[in-house]
């Protein structure tokens, strides 16, 4: 399973255009808030101290977010490669067993969307030292790396279903651009949930990766946050938290993270097996 | 040991089949597109099921005994399934490496498959940029790395030049008879399964004909006479006086013969008026098309 999975990585770094559509959303989401997406919010929201910081933070969390679906879903691509091209056909003729094969695919894509999030994370970094803020404690990494695990978890087990259902890579990969666009919209990410009308809001506390933008949300605005509601009443301070998405509440309930992180696990659970089932209903 | 047995029905793939292929021989399958011939390959290989009968390969029995046949066979797939942005190397070692071989005896098994099909210049070459005849022979080496006894090939010299075709034929009769393998193979060119020890025709799922390459040319072939003459009008006035059975072809006669000794009479008689003749065995392409066209099956 390990030496499958291992082929995968190989053949996805090798396929450079499947690497670059995987990060596709991500370039897009990152160019949007440079232009404009970053100005809008700014006004949005009052002038206060570590504005710049606290938003910037915000966009990293958003980014990463993004990044988690895009990169395990791409990771996918060899999978619909092999089943477009015939040539899972020669697997089936070795020992591997199919539950096996499916295994090595999700492994791969768990250790690329891992991986693609940790570079992204360091490049957040970056991005935090050339604007002149503070970059991220030791701490805070190893708590995102942490949330990271789980969002490549719930994301790859998401993706598994989603790629049963396609044949083509052309169709894949159109999919993957548009998946990777809906994304920003169903997790609250190009604009604050606040501004949202009430359906769309209960939509995205639904969606599985949206609690993942909240907790890396939590994490990475910690320190900032801290800092810009020093002097302010704690009434500001949630209302800014619920506005922009770093805290869910649900029929009055606040979400805390130990929920989000519960509920991640068993929506990773869940579409595992659902992926399991229909690959094995599809095979007949 | 006989090794394939089997017979199964089958609505429209593979009709009510069976056929047993000795150890050690080259076995030839034949038949037009669609004929059934991947199907049959794909129930051996253990990827399909059928739906009844019951399929042994080497003593082990298809649906029970997968894994070992696995282990018993390679294959040659009719398309190059191996990864395109892969090197060679790294295809081999991949593949080498799911039949749970140590890297020692991967290294080992990628040596003794390059050596048996040649392809030492071109390891570090990508699978995806090598020409059509490289990559067959890189699948063969492919099929031949977990040391299987027996060999398929399916459909394994289509799309190639003439060169590469010849190439692989010499490869596969040396695996035939350097190693003692078994070869099944499957075929639409009849002049390849000429080199087989028995061939199998089948039509719609069903065998039409079996036999030796021989057995089928003489059971299937008529020879016919080409004479050609100098004086027309004299030689069809005696074809005409002795109820001989001619067609007139472009500068000439033919004649059906039962066989080609049947010439010899002919040729005394008409002695005077034949400027020049030759006999003509029928091809085996010839051979095909007669079995496949025959109205009872």
């Amino acid at each position: 399973m390990l030496i499958f999975a291992k082929r995968n990585l190989l053949l996805y770094f090798r396929d450079k255009s499947a690497v670059f559509f995987s990060l596709l959303a991500v370039l897009i989401l990152i160019a949007l808030y440079v232009f404009f997406l970053g100005d809008l919010i700014a006004d949005g929201v009052p002038d206060f101290p570590a504005k710049h910081w606290l938003l910037l933070s915000w966009i990293i969390a958003g980014v990463i977010t993004v990044t988690s679906v895009t990169t395990t879903l791409g990771a996918f691509s060899v999978m619909v490669n092999d089943q477009a091209t015939n040539a899972y056909k020669d697997f089936r003729v070795t020992p591997i067993k199919p539950p096996q094969l499916l295994g090595g695919y999700i492994i791969s894509s768990l250790s690329i969307g891992f991986l693609m999030c940790i570079m992204t994370l360091l490049v957040a970094n970056a991005m935090l030292l050339a604007t002149g803020e503070p970059l991220l404690s030791f701490t805070q990494l190893i708590q995102s790396v942490g949330v990271l695990f789980l969002a490549v978890l719930t994301a790859s087990s998401m993706t598994s279903l989603l790629v049963i259902f396609f044949k083509t890579s052309h169709a894949f990969a159109a999919a993957s651009t548009v998946i990777g666009t809906l994304i920003g919209f169903l997790t609250g990410i190009y604009i604050p949930i606040g501004t949202l009308p009430a359906y769309l809001q209960s939509m995205i506390h639904i969606f599985p990766i949206s609690h993942i933008a909240a907790l890396l949300r939590q994490i990475l605005m910690d320190a900032p946050m801290t800092e810009a509601f020093a002097q302010a009443p704690v009434e500001m301070k949630e209302s800014f938290q619920l506005n922009m998405g770093v805290v869910f509440k649900v029929n009055g309930w606040h979400i805390s993270p130990l929920v989000s992180v519960m509920y991640l696990l068993l929506i990773t659970i869940i579409f595992f097996m659902l992926s399991t089932s229909v690959m094995k209903y599809t095979r007949r | 040991m006989e090794n394939v047995s089997k017979s199964f029905g089958h609505v429209n793939a593979v009709d009510d089949m069976s056929f047993y292929v000795t150890k050690g021989s080259l076995f030839s399958f034949l038949g037009t597109n669609g004929a059934g011939k991947s199907t049959v390959i794909s129930i051996i290989l253990t990827a399909l099921q059928p739906d009844s009968g019951s399929v042994t390969v080497n003593g082990f029995t298809v649906g029970k005994e997968d894994e070992v046949i696995r282990k018993e066979i390679g294959v040659v797939f009719q398309e190059s399934l191996l990864d395109p942005l892969l090197s060679v190397q790294e295809n081999l070692e991949i593949r080498a490496q799911l039949y749970g071989m140590a890297k020692q005896e991967r290294l080992a098994a990628i040596q003794r498959c390059a050596e048996i099909v040649d392809i030492h210049s071109i390891l570090k070459r990508r699978y995806g940029k090598l020409s059509g005849g490289q990559k067959r022979r890189v699948d063969i080496a492919r099929a031949l790395l977990h040391q299987p006894k027996i060999l398929l090939l399916d459909e394994p010299t289509t799309g190639l030049d003439p060169q590469s075709r010849q190439q692989i034929w010499k490869m596969i009769g040396h695996l035939q008879k350097e190693h003692g393998m078994t070869v099944f193979l499957t075929t639409h060119y009849i002049e390849e399964a000429a080199n087989s020890d028995f061939v199998i025709v089948i039509k719609e799922g069903r065998i039409i004909a079996k036999g030796t390459p021989i057995d089928l040319k003489q059971q299937y072939s008529a020879d016919r006479l080409f004479i050609t003459t100098t004086d027309h009008i004299a030689l069809r006035t005696h074809f005409q006086r002795d109820h001989v059975q001619y067609q007139e072809e472009t500068g000439g006669y033919t004649i059906d013969l039962p066989n080609t000794l049947a010439a010899i009479p002919i040729l005394t008689t008409y002695q005077s008026l034949i400027s020049s003749f030759e006999v003509r065995k029928s091809s085996l392409d010839d051979v095909f098309i007669r079995i496949h066209d025959r109205k009872d099956v």
